[in-house]
């Protein structure tokens, strides 16, 4: 195995296989994806900071097995910070908080290459400090479909003065997260909030929407999956690449762009690369940074 | 009351399949329909506080969730922990084209098929047009007792058949391929002398026995007795009812709900 040490922040970090194509069919090594969230760093570590981050570790490429680690590995830098939590059958576990950069540099080169995160921080598990809708298309939708969603849901919560921000799941599908940021907020407020508004939207938009789970009713719908809204969920973090055909990157989304784009035409053009999120959030700045700091209370609970 | 109703009572025509059965210049429109219910009495799992109907999930013991469809995926278990992922991309480029016709290839006798090798029976039923060479084709079949061997695709499956006729109708099987069928060879005990005396005495007892085959004689007694509990308590209880399905008008605070409704109402306005 090929190693090459590395120093960041005065920590010593021993970075293996840099060589490996963990996408095969596209051509990036895991020195690619290391270097990708070198330069998104600034741009992710606000969405995982203070989380119990998830890690879905492809050590052999993204065509290959994967598993989920919840659990931080005990093989960790004795620097790794972490946070205990309580899983709901009682019991403690010891995550990883990927708070600076070697931490970060530290997961990928476990080929971490999906990083989920919950909705609330590890020191308040019970307090979301979003609200998300998480927009999946059956198998005759396309993200398209899931963009005129999302356009309807941002004028539904906007006449009920809540902002909303938007995302690309970097697969099929688009989130739209309602900032909260207040700690009274509990995932039973956000739950009862959202199935209501996908049921509004179900009732109203019968042909486009559906807020049922069962896979019959959705084949040409987008599911609105409301029930992501739970302290023992993950969302995939902003800004983290998943394990596709290609790098593709789940990237925050412009209302205006979105709009512009939802029209008819090829899905893909949705879809952010790579080296696209790099330039893009260099020049634009963190377009989910709303989603962190807005404080918005919902209404008529 | 409708979910009472014994066997026998709904014999509507639910074609599974259709097309052409055809051989040499034959073609005769048709469909395939079930031949056997099977008998077993089902129940439903319902949540004991609410009756709603309970779902299969699949559960990620590893993360400790429930895991949707999209992140589910095919694998081959090779060994403990070691799997061949295959995608469903995959699986379709073996799978056999859908066929629209079940093409005779040979015509064989019948009691040379060991039913062992029966797997499921089918009915077919002549569609508009094909009912005069349909009946032709039952009659000479069951004349000669032959039957007609096809290869068939139902499904995602590439199937053997046999298309027999049974009295006035005819019935296709799906054969299992020979490499299914288990090997006999250990079974039969190869020690051991059989006396003559014996041989005779067993003949006697056999022919003693001797019936027509008469199937209405038997019949399920523990399905017939679930059935005759399940009338008698429905009669005297009503049914439990599960609770309006999720998204429906009313889900959640009232206040809520309302000022969803009107929102809702200008978004429409002005989209």
């Amino acid at each position: 195995m090929s190693r090459k040490v590395v120093e960041i922040a005065g920590r010593g970090l021993s970075l293996s296989n840099l060589e490996k194509d963990l996408y095969p069919s596209y051509g990036f090594t895991k020195a690619h994806i290391l270097e990708y969230y070198r330069r998104i760093a600034t741009f992710i570590l606000p969405h995982l900071k203070d989380r119990a981050v998830t890690l879905k570790r492809y050590p052999e490429g993204v065509d290959e097995d994967f598993f989920f680690e919840k659990r931080c590995p005990s093989h960790r830098p004795e620097w790794a910070k972490t946070a205990e939590i309580r899983r709901d059958d009682g019991e403690q576990m010891t995550v990883c908080l990927v708070n600076d950069l070697e931490s970060l540099i530290w997961v990928e080169n476990l080929a971490s290459i999906e990083l989920h995160v919950p909705l609330a921080r590890a020191g308040s598990p019970e307090t979301p400090d979003s609200m998300v809708f998480d927009l999946d298309p059956g198998d005759r939708a396309n993200i398209l479909n899931c963009a005129r969603v999302a356009l309807i849901l941002r004028d539904l919560l906007s006449e009920l003065r809540l902002t909303s921000n938007v995302k690309t799941s970097g697969k099929k599908g688009l989130h739209v997260y309602v900032p909260l940021n207040r700690k009274e907020t509990t995932f039973e407020d956000t739950k009862k909030f959202s199935k209501a508004v996908a049921g509004i939207m179900q009732k109203n938009y019968p042909d486009l929407v559906t807020a049922k789970m069962v896979k019959e009713y959705r084949k040409a719908k987008v599911f609105i999956n409301w029930a992501q809204n739970d302290s023992s969920k993950t969302m995939i973090c902003v800004y983290s690449l998943r394990a596709r055909e290609k790098p593709i990157v789940s990237f925050p989304l412009e209302w205006k762009e979105l709009e512009n784009l939802a029209g008819p035409g090829d899905p893909e053009k949705l879809q952010v690369m790579y080296s696209e999120a790099v330039s893009r959030a260099e020049k634009k700045g963190d377009l989910f940074r709303e989603v962190l700091v807005k404080k918005q209370r919902l209404p008529y609970l | 009351m409708n979910s009472l109703v014994t066997r026998g009572d709904k014999m509507a025509v639910q074609g599974i399949w259709s097309g052409t059965i055809s051989f040499s210049l034959v073609a005769i429109p048709v469909q395939l329909v079930k031949a056997v219910e099977p008998g077993h009495v089902s129940f439903r799992m319902l949540h004991s506080k609410d009756y709603s109907p309970l779902q299969r999930r699949m559960f990620c013991p590893e993360e400790d969730v429930m895991v949707p469809p999209d992140e589910m995926i095919r694998g081959y278990e090779i060994g403990p922990d070691k799997y061949i992922l295959i995608t469903d991309e995959e699986l379709e480029s073996v799978s056999p084209e859908r066929s629209r016709t079940i093409e005779i290839v040979e015509f064989i006798d019948m009691k040379e098929v060991d039913p062992i090798y029966y797997d499921h029976p089918y009915y077919l039923v002549p569609s508009k047009g094909g009912e005069k060479a349909y009946r032709l084709l039952v009659e000479v079949m069951h004349r000669t007792n032959k039957a007609g061997l096809a290869k068939f695709v139902l499904g995602e499956h590439e199937h053997l058949v046999a298309v027999k006729s049974t009295e006035g109708a005819l019935a296709l099987i799906t054969l299992h391929y020979s490499e299914e069928i288990l090997p006999d060879e250990d079974i039969s005990p190869k020690e051991g002398k059989i006396e003559v005396e014996e041989k005779g005495r067993i003949k006697t007892g056999i022919k003693k026995m001797m019936a027509d085959f008469n199937p209405e004689k038997y019949a399920d007694r523990r399905r017939r007795k679930i059935m005759d509990l399940l009338k008698k308590k429905a009669k005297e209880k009503a049914p439990v009812e599960a609770p309006e399905i999720e998204g429906e008008e009313g889900e959640g605070p009232a206040d809520l709900i309302a000022a969803l409704k009107e929102s809702m109402r200008k978004v429409k306005k002005n989209r």
